[in-house]
């Protein structure tokens, strides 16, 4: 049962995006447009996953939102204010595909590092990466370097380290792209275990479909040149245990983001059925 | 073109600034020279006296040429030694890494005893020594630090030790080839320069700042130290040229400490 | 430890060479002078240690060659304390900012084609007319100037590019922390730099002990190696090998001073994960 500290806002707007667009190298030859009238609401709460081939904006979309890189018309709003304010108020974790974590600091303290810059104190830091630590299962590794973990193990220190200050909305963006199949899957797991701890709003940036459908409130299907949001599927898995992937409902949703998908390719690289040359 | 631009006025217009504020604090203060000449005083000696700098510039240039050839061939053959043998390396490596903190340049008053000091072999065999261990260091390293799979390419392809020379560890090892070169050179031009305050002959410019010095003519001693700048800018922008040409413009020029 | 044994065996291999040449110069005619005058034999030089320095003087030549090492030493640590300061605060501006990273870097590099220890008169001309109030400078303070000139150079390039070499990830993250530029100074490009930093502490402790003892030498300041070994070469015709002692104390100190150096990169970087940079 969720009886997270974001209760009170369960019905709110976490993410209100209107008419987004982004163009990189304006004027130049190599102008691209990497959002294009992009619109999305997001719930408090959601667990929304942004999918799509290289270059259709996802990672961008997300940089938008975290204030990471800026956008050329339009709005959008984090929990009712500007992206930069919600940078400035601390109000999202992020973690990226690299664990960026830093070789100098022990794990814990790795941990500790937005809080210090959040100015907490020493004795409320450190509690609170125990606390955190605890949650991700790697309570005896305090002291260790982030060297001496292994992949998986880091990713769940960098996701710990979001979780840090308590924000609101976590940004990921591919954080379990660099992993193994079956250590990406276990993460999977641990990362709904958490949000329904916490009760937090995910905005999730993959390229695996599977992932995407297993995790996700609802897929929302990007395509490239320009940038923009092709289709929003839902996904209610319920209950996840070993059987949801290969349960009926969990095929068709996959089925239905791949064809999704596979309506705005414009690669060329899919297989139609009459190619018989290869 | 505008990026290129970019790069370029800053440091002009701090040159500019710094020459400016040089001057203006040489008039404002009255400085006398034996303080601190005027940029304008040092122009001027510049130019008067160009013949005895270019004679001066071009005895000293020759000795540290001289040192820097014979200390590049050296570093080679030992580099080349140091990657097929083992034991060579294992030998001087840590003697190279040793001397790396120690005055090389000490050696001149031996090497004055040993050798002619009339001469200018001294001052060229410890500029030589002085300019084998960068190349040596730094060859060494680029023969040896092959991309292993690029090894196990070799390997399978049956290729003899000296093949592997040639087609893979000599190309790799260019990049940091010249960084020693790059290192190298205006160290040949400063060792060049102080070996002449050993004694010996005393037409280079060395000898020149230094007698200037003693006879309280600043400005002319500020001036051959400004050919001596200019000296080792030439050396080192030859080296660059040098590699512009050998090198591709894909390779990446290695950075090495 | 086994590098060591290596070294000795490297110099055991020159002594051996030094003989050699000796008796091969007795049975033909080589094109330097081989004589017992300008190239003493290995144990007369052993021997030169504990002879009196001076005609009926207490002192060995041991002794003096010690004290004077340990002078030109002190030298040498302030010129690289000062080379080493300099170095890292234009590090720091010309990281921040990139108008100074442009305009001061090429003057910088240009700098160490000025050959300052040539200037050495000239430094210390101009360096005997100035005084800051009761303090009048000496030419033991030009030498430690020239010491600190040679000093700061491969530091500043270490510095910057050490400062410099945070990846895109780890700068994203520290913008999403609404980490200042202080903040990311010290918190993530310091400790970065570390692993550039200690290769240029070692070649600016060099280029401190070279600058001193060959600023000595031109300087002719007394007390220090530099005008020992000038002092000593004099006396070739008497006493030829008392100069191989003064180039042995100068050996030694540059040894000493990158065993020092070393011992402040295991320290530095015990916690590190023990990876190289070519």
């Amino acid at each position: 049962m969720t009886s997270g500290p974001n209760h009170a806002a369960k019905t709110g707007s976490a993410l209100a995006i209107s008419n987004v667009s982004k163009v990189f190298n304006k004027g130049n030859s190599n102008e691209v447009t990497a959002l294009s009238d992009v619109n999305l609401d997001v719930h408090t709460g959601e667990f929304i996953s942004l999918i799509g081939p290289s270059g259709c904006g996802k990672s961008t979309l997300l940089r938008v939102i975290g204030d990471l890189t800026g956008f050329d018309s339009g709005s959008v709003q984090v929990s009712g204010k500007s992206p930069a304010d919600a940078r400035r108020e601390r109000l999202y974790g992020i973690a990226f595909q690299q664990a960026a974590l830093f070789d100098w600091r022990s794990v814990s303290k790795n941990i500790e590092l937005p809080l210090e810059l959040a100015g907490w104190d020493k004795s409320r830091r450190e509690a609170r990466s125990a606390e955190l630590l605890d949650m991700v299962q790697l309570s005896e590794f305090g002291t260790h370097r982030p060297w001496e973990l292994s992949g998986g193990m880091q990713q769940r220190v960098a996701i710990a380290r979001s979780l840090a200050v308590d924000p609101p909305l976590l940004l990921m963006d591919e954080p379990f792209g660099a992993l193994d199949e079956m250590t990406r899957e276990r993460m999977q797991n641990e990362l709904l275990r958490i949000r329904q701890e916490t009760g937090k709003t995910i905005v999730f940036v993959t390229h695996s479909i599977p992932e995407a459908v297993y995790l996700s409130n609802r897929v929302v299907v990007m395509s490239p040149r320009p940038g923009r949001i092709t289709a929003e599927i839902s996904v209610d898995l319920g209950e996840r245990n070993e059987l949801t992937r290969e349960s009926d409902h969990f095929f068709h949703s996959v089925t239905a983001v791949r064809e999704a998908l596979r309506l705005h390719d414009t690669s060329g690289s899919n297989m139609s059925a009459h190619r018989g040359d290869i | 073109m505008n990026s290129k631009l970019s790069y370029v006025w800053p440091p002009i217009l701090i040159a500019a600034l710094f020459l400016g504020a040089w001057q203006l604090l040489v008039v404002i203060q009255d400085l006398k020279p034996f303080l601190l000449p005027a940029p304008s005083l040092i122009a001027t000696e510049f130019s008067n006296g160009a013949m005895l700098m270019w004679s001066a510039a071009f005895y000293t240039g020759t000795t540290a040429f001289l040192g820097l050839l014979f200390g590049t061939v050296a570093g080679l053959f030992m580099a080349l030694l140091a990657q097929r043998f083992i034991t060579v390396d294992k030998l001087v490596a840590p003697l190279a890494a040793g001397l790396a903190t120690v005055p090389i340049i000490a050696l001149t008053p031996i090497l004055n005893n040993m050798f002619n000091i009339t001469s200018r072999t001294p001052r060229v065999l410890v500029t030589a020594i002085i300019v084998l261990f960068p190349i040596f260091v730094n060859v060494t390293r680029g023969l040896m630090q092959v991309n292993p799979v690029q090894l196990e390419l070799m390997r399978s392809l049956n290729a003899a030790p000296r093949t592997t020379l040639r087609v893979l560890r000599i190309p790799n090892a260019i990049p940091f080839f010249f960084t020693g070169l790059k290192i190298a050179a205006p160290l040949a031009v400063i060792a060049a320069l102080v070996a002449e305050y050993f004694g010996g002959p005393q037409q280079g410019l060395g000898s020149r700042i230094a007698s200037a010095a003693a006879n309280t003519a600043y400005g002319r001693a500020w001036a051959y130290v400004l050919a001596a700048i200019i000296m080792g800018l030439i050396f080192y922008l030859t080296i660059i040229a040098i590699e512009k040409c050998v090198t591709p413009r894909t390779t990446k020029t290695v950075k090495t400490t | 430890m086994v590098s060591l044994l290596w070294a000795l065996a490297g110099i055991a291999l020159i002594a051996i060479m030094w003989e050699l040449t000796k008796v091969v110069g007795t049975l033909i005619s080589l094109p330097f002078n081989a004589s017992d005058q300008a190239m003493p034999h290995i144990w007369t030089m052993m021997s030169a240690f504990t002879l009196p320095e001076v005609r009926g003087s207490d002192t060995t030549v041991f002794q003096a060659v010690l004290a004077a090492a340990t002078y030109s030493l002190m030298l040498a640590l302030g010129g690289f304390v000062i080379g080493v300061s300099v170095g890292l605060l234009l590090a720091v501006i010309m990281q921040r900012f990139l108008f100074f990273e442009r305009g001061l870097l090429p003057f910088v590099i240009a700098s160490q084609t000025v050959p300052l220890i040539a200037l050495a008169p000239l430094i210390v001309g101009i360096g005997n007319q100035i005084s800051f109030g009761p303090v009048q400078w000496s030419t033991t303070y030009s030498v430690m100037f020239i010491a600190a000139y040679l000093a700061f150079f491969p530091l500043s390039i270490g510095a910057l590019r050490g400062l410099q070499a945070p990846n895109a990830t780890s700068l994203e993250l520290m913008r999403s922390y609404a980490a200042s530029n202080n903040n990311v100074l010290w918190k993530l490009r310091f400790p970065s730099s570390i692993p550039y930093l200690v290769p240029a502490l070692k070649v600016s402790a060099a280029a401190s002990v070279v600058g001193t003892v060959v600023a000595e030498i031109s300087t002719g300041v007394r007390g220090g190696i530099g005008r020992l070994m000038v002092e000593y070469a004099r006396e070739t015709t008497s006493q030829p090998a008392k100069v191989y002692v003064a180039v042995f104390g100068a050996i030694v100190l540059g040894l000493a001073v990158a065993a020092a150096i070393t011992a402040v990169d295991v320290l530095l970087t015990r916690n590190l994960p023990k990876k190289g940079l070519a």
